[in-house]
């Protein structure tokens, strides 16, 4: 299929339906932006993705588009209840992979002296890289618990409060989760991860708010110039891994039975009314709960090592989430489109939930101003908080960018970070970094992504989020 | 058993800004199965030591070759991420374009001894090709990492 690109305006472009396309691809991004994605596969899997049967509007993707499997990653897809799929590719293996800021009552000046000391001591008390287990080790009954309850299995256990609940997506629990619809290697793989950060992209990081853009939402966000904040990207782990390649194999193996070609064996679907569906969102539940436990667990361990290593009191710390927000997951989701009120199951791979000021999904603390939205940038530079907008509900089904996205390959950023070291840049940088695979920081350097700020003002301009917050990293640690 | 047998294809890394992919080039389609599965070893950890460990049988069903490219390779991941084994050499005993019979020899995975290169968290279906040409079997694999 020849991809046809269309500039709409300055933060929009289009891709013509055409062929077996059903629906037009609208991607958000500027002149410089696009141009990165020009030269690999991205563009085509949007078309691809508006292929598949039942996708309503257009085919989606956010500035921090980048090449991903089946789906884009940033892609946005909804799909009619009544004619429309599911696709895990359209969710990506690590569900419910997202991110948890954390508020303090620490200014900058209280943490600068002893910023090494703390990074190492969250290194050493966080579990991070590959087959790393968690401080939890569960039976196999609490797991299925686990993935019925989510967040709220974790503030059972006394990691954390009811208020970080009502600050979670979703409030941390996902509807309709179904353990017994696991596989036996889900379980396996599940028993001994949860309170695990994994590896790759995923982080950890100190960060002081250095630009407020909305003094007024980020006074109702609970943030001020000069404040220490602690920013948390993880997901479901192989739990969430093997949930989605067990799903994947048995839709893969049944595509022959859809009444459509499938344009790459990654977007391998089930019908939205079929058991087989039924089956996959009820799995993919269970593993989204799983990362919220997971999210809320790392809190904890992150406010004791807090209070441990800077001999502070709870009071003292005042360590509150702000927001948890998900980036790869399916919801049945209720939007507006072409004049109709319609129950629609939302893809979001690679892409953020955005909710404006007054929606009912909204918690109260957050009914008046908006959900916070959280992006994550490179653990060099910038990450930004923003709050969702009136635009993410009229064009996106309520969806914004997840983070700046990659633009190096893993083998390209290696060779870039030939004969250099990562780890002493960053500390001429003021950026502490602690890491347990000696490939990750160069893989995960800085170059290998685009820059946050453009996706973010991208998203900012179109209007599907406006910016609150700019936040300046002060230490790392990664798998 | 066969040590692990990368090194009888021909092996190129594609560039992917999200993942991890590669195209392997065989002599014949046993090797290429074999020799896929011993460089996403290679690809994950080190050092690999060739052929220690004891034996475990493999079987593995799949609609088509592809199908069974990634399920194979899935089977080798699940080792090391389910079971914590690094499979160390292979040996492909039967092999039809829906099925494979192996024998892998593994040993457990000891955080003081190796060290995990890459992860690699799942085999994808996107862009997977398994063919013949030109007299050699060559696949086109892209993992998720």
């Amino acid at each position: 299929m020849d991809i046809k690109l269309e500039k709409v305006d300055d933060c929009r472009w289009r891709i013509p339906r055409t062929g077996p396309m059903r629906v037009d691809g609208l991607i958000f991004s500027n002149d410089e932006l696009i141009k990165q994605v020009q030269g690999d596969q991205s563009l085509q899997q949007v078309a691809n993705v508006a292929t598949l049967p039942g996708i309503v509007g257009h085919s989606l993707a956010m500035p921090d588009i980048h090449w991903g499997y089946g789906f884009p990653i940033g892609g946005v897809a909804a799909f009619d209840p009544a004619t429309g799929v599911v696709s895990p590719g359209g969710v990506g293996y690590d569900i419910n992979c997202g991110c948890r800021l954390m508020t303090t009552a620490l200014t900058i000046g209280d943490v600068r002296l002893s910023i090494k000391e703390l990074i190492l001591s969250l290194f050493r008390n966080v579990p991070t890289g590959v087959g790393s287990t968690g401080a939890v080790v569960l039976t196999k009954a609490e797991e299925a618990r686990v993935a019925l309850e989510g967040a709220a299995w974790a503030v059972k256990q006394g990691f954390g409060t009811t208020e970080d609940l009502e600050r979670t997506e979703d409030l941390g629990t996902m509807a309709g989760a179904d353990p017994s619809v696991l596989s036996e290697r889900a379980l396996k793989r599940g028993v001994d991860q949860l309170g695990t950060l994994g590896s790759g992209n995923h982080f950890l990081e100190v960060q002081v708010v250095d630009t407020i853009y909305d003094p007024k939402t980020a006074a109702a966000f609970g943030l001020q110039e000069g404040q220490v904040t602690v920013f948390l990207h993880t997901g479901s782990r192989g739990f969430g891994h093997q949930i989605c390649d067990d799903f994947l194999k048995m839709m893969s193996q049944k595509s022959n039975l859809l009444p459509f070609d499938l344009p790459d064996r990654q977007l391998a679907c089930a019908p939205l009314q079929s058991e087989m569906a039924r089956r996959y969102l009820a799995a993919m539940a269970c593993a989204a709960n799983y990362a919220w436990a997971n999210r809320q667990i790392l809190m904890h361990l992150t406010r004791e090592t807090f209070m441990k290593t800077l001999g502070l009191s709870p009071r003292d710390l005042r360590m509150r989430l702000l927001f948890d927000v998900c980036h790869n997951i399916a919801k049945h989701e209720t939007h507006r489109f072409g004049g109709r009120t319609m129950e629609l199951c939302v893809h979001r791979k690679g892409a953020t939930r955005a909710l404006p000021p007054g929606h009912p999904l909204l918690p109260e603390i957050y009914r008046l101003v908006g959900q916070p939205v959280l992006i994550p940038g490179d653990m060099g530079t910038h990450s930004y908080v923003l709050v969702g907008a009136e635009g993410a509900m009229a064009e996106t089904f309520g969806s914004t960018c997840h983070g700046a996205g990659r633009v190096l390959s893993r083998s390209q950023a290696l060779k870039r970070a030939k004969g250099r070291s990562i780890s002493r840049e960053m500390d001429d940088k003021g950026i502490v970094v602690h890491s347990k695979g000696k490939k990750t920081l160069a893989e995960e350097m800085p170059e290998a992504y685009k820059d946050a700020s453009q996706v973010v003002e991208v998203v900012h301009a179109a209007g599907l989020a406006r910016k609150v917050a700019r936040l300046t990293p002060l230490g790392v640690i990664k798998g | 058993m066969q040590a692990i047998a990368y090194r009888r294809s021909e092996i190129q890394v594609l560039d992917h800004t999200a993942d991890l992919g590669i195209i392997v080039k065989s002599p014949d389609l046993q090797t290429l199965f074999e020799d896929a599965a011993g460089y996403m070893m290679q690809m994950m950890v080190a050092p690999l030591e060739e052929g220690i460990g004891h034996d475990f049988a493999i079987r593995v069903e799949a609609s088509d070759l592809e199908d069974l490219m990634v399920r194979w390779l899935g089977e080798i991941l699940y080792l090391f991420e389910g079971e914590g084994q690094i499979v160390t050499s292979v040996r492909i005993e039967a092999l039809s374009p829906c099925s494979l019979s192996a024998v892998v020899r593994q040993t457990p995975f000891d955080a003081e001894v190796h060290e995990v290169l890459c992860e690699i968290k799942a085999v994808t279906y996107h862009q997977i090709e398994v063919r013949e040409r030109a007299g050699r079997w060559e696949s086109r694999i892209i993992f998720d990492v």
